[in-house]
């Protein structure tokens, strides 16, 4: 293990334009390991220049803003309709009360577009590098190789986060512009005052961005692979995809709790009276294994990944 | 860094795999380790469990059930079975002696309560967003929480079923203790002495404390998993407050109003399936299902049942393996635990027995 020269480093500012002024932070460890002090402050200059290049791609802010526009266009479809709430489930309630558009659209969004949004930029997160030939640079300082895998997936859960709670706001923004609101009706049919309702569905909002991070995991690992984007999301959307077929076969459902949304919907439980938390543990812990495991292989791939490669 | 120590780092994710697994798979047995308790004999036990008084409890039960049933895709209606009888479930229960009860099946992402304070009961389905509400009769020492539809959810009712049914036909031991939603428990073993039913055994987890039985587990005659199990994943045996009985009905819910009569009549035993139509008229007393042997070998006989033989179960029927006696022709369908004998004339024969002893019956069903 040489220490990277200094050039390597500099190369870095040039193909990264955005953290560029963070690049001091992420030389700096590699360049002397006797740097020590410093090193805690390089790391957040690490981690703040991810989240500078994930949130400062167009491509992010589309899909925050497809996934804002969800609430409303459920909820002008059902102001449209004019129905007075004979659809089952938390979709029947949203006439009623504005408060339930929040619920239903994280509940809709989270089979199908969720998922494709954390396919989308967990995809890009290494293969980008790769494929803007900023990589190799980035590799040649061997000690900070596992400390970049850390930003990346930092920034991967922030973005899972920000991507839920961006479906909470437009909801409640929605909800309320659209609809009357007021107490929240809870599925055990106990009524609770409405900052008891948003603070369940922030929690709701938490919990399916946390739910994403088993799939996060799987797209930084396949990221790590390929030095093409496009086949990184490709790829990862297909195992999510396999993963959805499996779990609708019967005759396997011996695998079923081991499969990436076998507990998603175990959200809903939070609006139960008092809440359920079984079924929720164990979609955390559930997504917690596959983050263990996919991340641990992208850092043994990124570690031990050849340099010319 | 040369390649073999690369390579190593590989051991990291395959560690990882291995402890995920492991955790996930090993990790409820180790924790579930059988307890040391003092001996006791069947006897004493089913004393301690028929005598057994509790004022309150409350907790979470799990069910799950692999009878092995045909699927019929495409059947009109849903399941003709009772979905309770299917699949997994989880459900809330609470009981207060001597007669509240509340009950909640934690569907996804709904919720049905059933919930009665002794003066009136509750039904609520937050998928419909529909309630019920029952006036109870005014008696004074009513049992009304386990006489309600909550009864298929509390284990002890259901064991004492069980226990109600023990008689010469059945092995009855103590098999060993275990850890059941966190106490020590006996198990309670009984073992059909016929080799004509379907079930294998069933154990009876018996809390070592209190003597309420805590978990029911059905073992069919062939293979290693449960055809039923019915049990508290956690519970507690203090006595819950009373308005964890009570229901008011939210805005925006219907509510229906109904009344039980003060005598009420016996519940009808077993109810042919709904698609299932009797093709004459009722009769008065004519159409009652008759029980044909006893106790595990016990079959259910109906006649004049109308089959379709086409659609799904036509096909079913289609692919059954066909039997025929001096009391006639007919078709056998079998699964795990259950097994039908549908004959050409119109009848049929249920029974958690074999097919052999279906067909044996057979001349004895009433045409």
């Amino acid at each position: 293990m040489s220490p990277s020269d200094p050039a390597a480093a500099e190369t870095v500012d040039v193909g990264r334009p955005a953290p560029a002024r963070a690049s001091p932070g992420r030389s700096g460890p590699a360049r002397s390991s006797r740097n020590r002090p410093s090193a805690g402050r390089h790391t957040l200059a690490l981690f703040r220049s991810e989240l500078h290049l994930v949130f400062g791609r167009a491509r992010t802010w589309v899909l925050l803003a497809v996934l804002a526009a969800v609430p409303v266009m459920i909820g002008v479809a059902i102001r449209l309709s004019g129905s007075e709430g004979d659809a089952e489930g938390f979709i029947g309630q949203v006439a009623g009360n504005g408060f339930f558009l929040i619920v239903a659209s994280l509940a809709v969004s989270l089979p199908f577009f969720l998922p494709t949004a954390v396919t989308v930029i967990s995809g890009e997160s290494l293969a980008g590098e790769s494929s803007l030939g900023t990589f190799r640079n980035l590799l040649t300082a061997p000690a900070g190789r596992s400390r970049l895998l850390a930003a990346k997936m930092v920034s991967l859960a922030v973005f899972c986060l920000v991507a839920t709670m961006v479906i909470w706001l437009s909801g409640l923004i929605a909800g309320f512009l659209l609809f009357p609101v007021g107490d929240v009706l809870l599925l055990s049919g106990t009524t609770v005052p409405l900052g008891d309702g948003l603070v369940r569905a922030l929690g709701i909002a938490v919990l399916i961005g946390l739910s994403m991070l088993g799939l996060a995991g799987i797209g930084l690992f396949v990221s790590s692979l390929t030095s093409t984007p496009l086949a990184a999301m490709a790829a990862t959307f297909g195992s999510f995809i396999v993963c959805g077929i499996l779990s609708a076969i019967p005759q396997i459902d011996v695998i079923h709790p081991w499969l990436l949304m076998y507990g998603w919907p175990s959200f809903a439980d939070l609006l139960r009276d008092p809440p359920y938390w079984d079924a929720i543990w164990r979609n955390l812990l559930l997504q917690a294994g596959y983050l263990a495991v996919f991340y641990a292989a992208a850092w043994a791939r990124i570690t031990s990944r050849d340099i010319n490669g | 860094m040369g390649v073999a120590q690369r390579s190593r780092r590989w051991l990291v994710p395959v560690t990882a795999v291995a402890v995920v697994a492991g955790v996930g798979t090993l990790g409820p047995v180790v924790a579930d380790a059988s307890p040391n308790l003092p001996g006791i004999t069947a006897q004493e036990l089913l004393t301690k469990v028929q005598t057994a008084k509790v004022d309150g409890l409350s907790g979470t039960v799990r069910s799950a059930a692999d009878l092995g049933l045909p699927a019929l895709p495409g059947v009109e209606g849903g399941s003709q079975i009772p979905d309770l009888l299917t699949g997994e479930h989880t459900a809330r229960v609470a009981f207060a002696a001597p007669d509240k009860a509340r009950v909640a099946v934690l569907d996804n992402m709904a919720e049905r309560v059933w919930t009665t304070d002794g003066k009136t009961a509750w039904a609520y389905d937050s998928a419909e967003r529909e309630a019920v509400k029952l006036t109870l009769p005014a008696r004074a020492h009513r049992p009304a929480g386990p006489e309600l539809k909550p009864e298929s959810y509390n284990p002890a009712t259901v064991a004492k079923q069980f226990l109600d049914a023990i008689d010469p036909t059945t092995q009855v031991e103590v098999s060993g203790t275990d850890k059941v939603a966190g106490r020590d428990a006996y198990m309670l073993r009984l073992v059909p002495k016929t080799d004509k039913s379907t079930v294998g055994s069933v154990t009876l987890a018996i809390d070592s404390k209190n003597w309420v039985p805590l978990e029911v587990t059905v073992m069919p005659r062939t293979g290693k998993d449960p055809a039923a199990q019915l049990g508290f994943s956690s519970v507690s045996f203090g006595i819950p407050a009373t308005s964890t009985f009570t229901f008011t009905p939210p805005k925006g819910v219907k509510v229906t109003e109904k009344s039980v009569p003060a005598v009420r009549q016996a519940p009808t035993p077993v109810k042919p399936p709904k698609a299932v139509t009797p093709k004459r008229p009722a009769q008065n007393a004519g159409d009652k299902p008759t029980v044909i042997g006893e106790g595990w070998e016990s079959v259910v006989a109906f006649r004049d049942l109308d089959v379709p033989r086409s659609g799904p179960v036509g096909q079913l029927l289609a692919n059954a393996r066909t039997v025929e006696g001096s009391w006639g022709k007919g078709k056998i369908l079998t699964s795990k635990m259950v097994n039908a004998l549908i004959t050409d004339d119109g009848r049929v024969l249920v029974g958690l027995v074999s097919p052999d002893t279906l067909v044996a019956a057979a001349p004895k069903a009433p045409r």
